[in-house]
């Protein structure tokens, strides 16, 4: 006993003078690279020994649910106080210029609320399915748990993402130009496991899907043979495609959903404006023609500009942004950047960004980091020698379907100023000088 | 000799790997047994209370403008104002008329802040569901049948799609009634746009660049 603990004590010892020895040759090392990299041949003090170092820590499950470090406490949602009359039928907007990759964190997801964010019993919580179908059913949260699972990563957007930018910049920061959009690993169940299940008959076109919070959100979903209220058929991809993907979800990035993002069951429309991705889900009914919800009339379409509106706009076409550098995260000097950014595209995978600094006159394609995922957040790099020159630094996505992101101009040539939502054009910052970076638009490419 | 073992070992595994994946996909053939109850319409009437576009799903009942006066007076008049003009920045229930609508929307004026119930709601049904499922604010699903039937009739008043000589809102009233902006509808066109990967010479002259124009006085309202 006591030999095992002098043994151990020898152990702390070595440990110790180890880490001294480390310590030395470290300081020096790092000493002279210093000095070389500044070409100077006077001796820079040596590092300090961290605080850290000599105390002891905290000990587990002093936090038993773990929260980010306290130096990365301005990496928050934010919302914008004058863009709705009240924070119950709001938005809130993810801090993109702080995250690495593609998954978002859960606390940091953007959050939309018609009615306010509510918590729901899971007990006593039942998802209800019934319409056109051989069997109507109810499930409980146990029920859809215990059934075959599928997990996937989809980015959710909502189609307002931009929509303060049409009629020129309002916002000097991507997080309110594009923080209405993140990207999560759902795992839930396939719709095509419900539909199979309960027996939903092959003439059914549409389903609608409705929470269980004040709004009573309710949204049409297209099935194969969709058609509008006058009889017109959907776009092929929309009757076709929109609903080999949709999940019930409940689960996101490993845990239960959270409150804000629907707990403790939400539909996942992958591809589509996040509005569809009906939260607290609590009844799915199959018919043959759409509900035509207050969602889909009053908002969530657009008024051209030939004076019509045009509905049923769901699928958000293919976007990316530039994360770094950005508004919120400035040029700290001259030498080496890694341009970042992200791409996505809800009719499938992006399949390539190119990256021009020079206001779009040439380009340059970026790497794709792996994984590249169907409906998800694809992030893109390239390098960036940075010589204290103005720059205009842009990305252009495209995916697998051909679609490439357009210009702003396009955009607008085709659709207006009045649109409000899909505006996913080719966003540009622009690096000054000063090493600030603004946004800005270029009205005429 | 050793060698060998391992190969032979490392084909077993192999093989018994493929069976486990051929297994899988048998044990994903099972029924799914035990899952869920059925339920009856009847079990859903506090539920199913969605309104089509059409008017199917309506329910019985029907109510005046009188008592929808009075509703708003109590329950509504507070964000959305005395004469649905809208307050605090809730949204109004009349917008532009459809000539300023449309002429606004093709001359790229500010359109955003002078929509209503009078140029983007297609199906006057579509507001009787919305008003029943989500108003008032404070305490949604609160009102009846009836009270929703006046209160959806007092809107399509103060919104001046109908008159004040409408003497019963019921069913049937809205499913026949046309909106004004019903037939301004259409299905989604895109892609309405085709840009190209230019990678050279993308652009010749002088850019025309935009920076922060305004700040803070946009309202984009509740879109
Ligand atoms: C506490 C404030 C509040 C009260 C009281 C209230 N509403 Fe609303 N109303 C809102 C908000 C917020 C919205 C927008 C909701 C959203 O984001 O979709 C809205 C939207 C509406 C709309 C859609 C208008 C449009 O075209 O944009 C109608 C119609 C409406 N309310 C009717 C009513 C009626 C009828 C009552 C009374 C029974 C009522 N409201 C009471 C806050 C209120």
């Amino acid at each position: 006993m006591s030999d095992r603990k002098s043994d151990e004590l020898e152990h702390v010892d070595n440990a110790l003078t180890d880490r001294r020895k480390f310590l030395r040759n470290g300081v020096a090392a790092v000493g002279s690279v210093a000095t070389g990299a500044a070409g100077s041949a006077v001796a820079a003090e040596p590092l300090a020994i961290p605080q850290t170092n000599k105390m002891l820590g905290r000990p587990v499950v002093h936090a038993p649910y773990g929260l980010p470090s306290k130096f990365e406490s301005k990496v928050l949602r934010r919302n914008v106080e004058w863009l709705t009359p009240d924070a119950t039928a709001s938005i809130s907007f993810t801090p993109l210029q702080d995250l690495h990759g593609i998954i978002t964190p859960a606390g940091l997801h953007f959050e939309r609320y018609h009615s306010g964010a509510v918590d729901v019993d899971p007990e006593a919580h039942r998802l209800v399915i019934h319409g056109m179908c051989e069997r109507p059913m109810q499930f409980t949260m146990d029920d859809l748990r215990r059934m075959p699972s599928h997990t996937a990563v989809h980015f959710l957007e909502c189609p307002a993402n931009g929509a303060m930018e049409w009629r020129g910049v309002q916002m000097d920061s991507v997080q309110f130009t594009h923080g209405m959009a993140s990207c999560s690993e759902f795992t839930g169940v396939k719709l095509s496991t419900l539909m199979e299940y309960c027996g939903v008959s092959a003439d059914s076109t549409w389903f609608y899907a409705e929470g269980a919070d004040g709004s009573g959100l309710q949204r049409s979903i297209p099935l194969p043979g969709a058609r509008d209220q006058n009889g017109n058929p959907l776009t092929e991809f929309d009757q076709n495609e929109i609903h080999k993907d949709v999940l019930i979800a409940y689960a996101m990035n490993g845990e239960a959903l959270r409150p804000e993002n629907g707990y403790p069951l939400r539909l996942v429309v992958p591809g589509c404006e996040a509005n569809m991705s009906i939260k607290y889900l609590r009844r799915m009914k199959f018919t043959n023609k759409p509900l035509v919800t207050y969602q889909e009339t009053r908002h969530y379409t657009e008024v051209t500009d030939d004076g019509r509106i045009r509905q049923f706009t769901l699928v958000n076409e293919a976007n990316s942004v530039i994360t770094y550098p950005c508004p919120d995260k400035h040029m700290s000097g001259k030498g080496f950047y890694e341009i970042r950014g992200l791409a996505w595209s809800g009719r499938g995978y992006i399949k390539g960004v190119d990256v021009s600094t020079d206001g779009g006159k040439t380009w340059r394609e970026a790497e794709l980091v792996q994984p590249v995922m169907n409906k998800c957040f694809t992030r893109f790099k390239i390098p960036f020698d940075w010589q204290g020159d103005e720059h205009l630094i842009m990305s252009r996505a495209h995916d697998d379907s051909g679609y490439v992101q357009p210009t702003l101009k396009q955009l607008r040539d085709a659709r207006g100023t009045n649109t409000i939502y899909h505006k996913n054009s080719i966003q540009t910052w622009r690096i000054e000088q000063s090493g600030e970076v603004k946004n800005v638009q270029i009205n005429n490419a | 000799m050793f060698k060998s073992t391992m190969l032979k070992l490392s084909y077993l595994r192999r093989a018994f790997l493929a069976c486990a994946v051929l297994f899988g996909s048998m044990t994903q053939a099972e029924p799914m047994t035990g899952l869920g109850k059925p339920i009856t319409d009847a079990e859903l009437v506090n539920w199913d209370i969605s309104v089509f576009f059409d008017g199917e799903g309506l329910p019985d009942g029907s109510g005046t403008l009188e008592q929808g006066e009075a509703i708003w007076g109590t329950k509504c008049a507070m964000c959305h104002g005395d004469f649905g003009e809208g307050v605090r920045g809730y949204p109004k229930m009349m917008g532009a008329d459809l000539e300023e609508f449309q002429e606004t929307a093709i001359n790229n004026g500010f359109n955003v802040e002078n929509r209503g119930l009078n140029n983007m709601w297609a199906h006057a049904p579509t507001l009787y569901d919305m008003i029943r499922r989500a108003m008032p604010y404070f305490l949604p699903q609160s009102l009846s049948a009836d009270e929703s039937y006046a209160i959806t009739g007092y809107t399509l008043y103060l919104a001046e799609i109908i008159e004040d000589d409408v003497e019963l809102i019921d069913a049937d009233f809205l499913r026949n009634l046309e909106m004004p902006a019903a037939n301004l509808f259409y299905t989604d066109t895109r892609p309405d746009v085709q840009n190209t990967r230019c990678m050279t010479d993308c652009f010749e002259g002088e850019l025309d660049v935009t920076g922060k124009l305004v700040q803070g006085d946009f309202s984009g309202g509740n879109e």
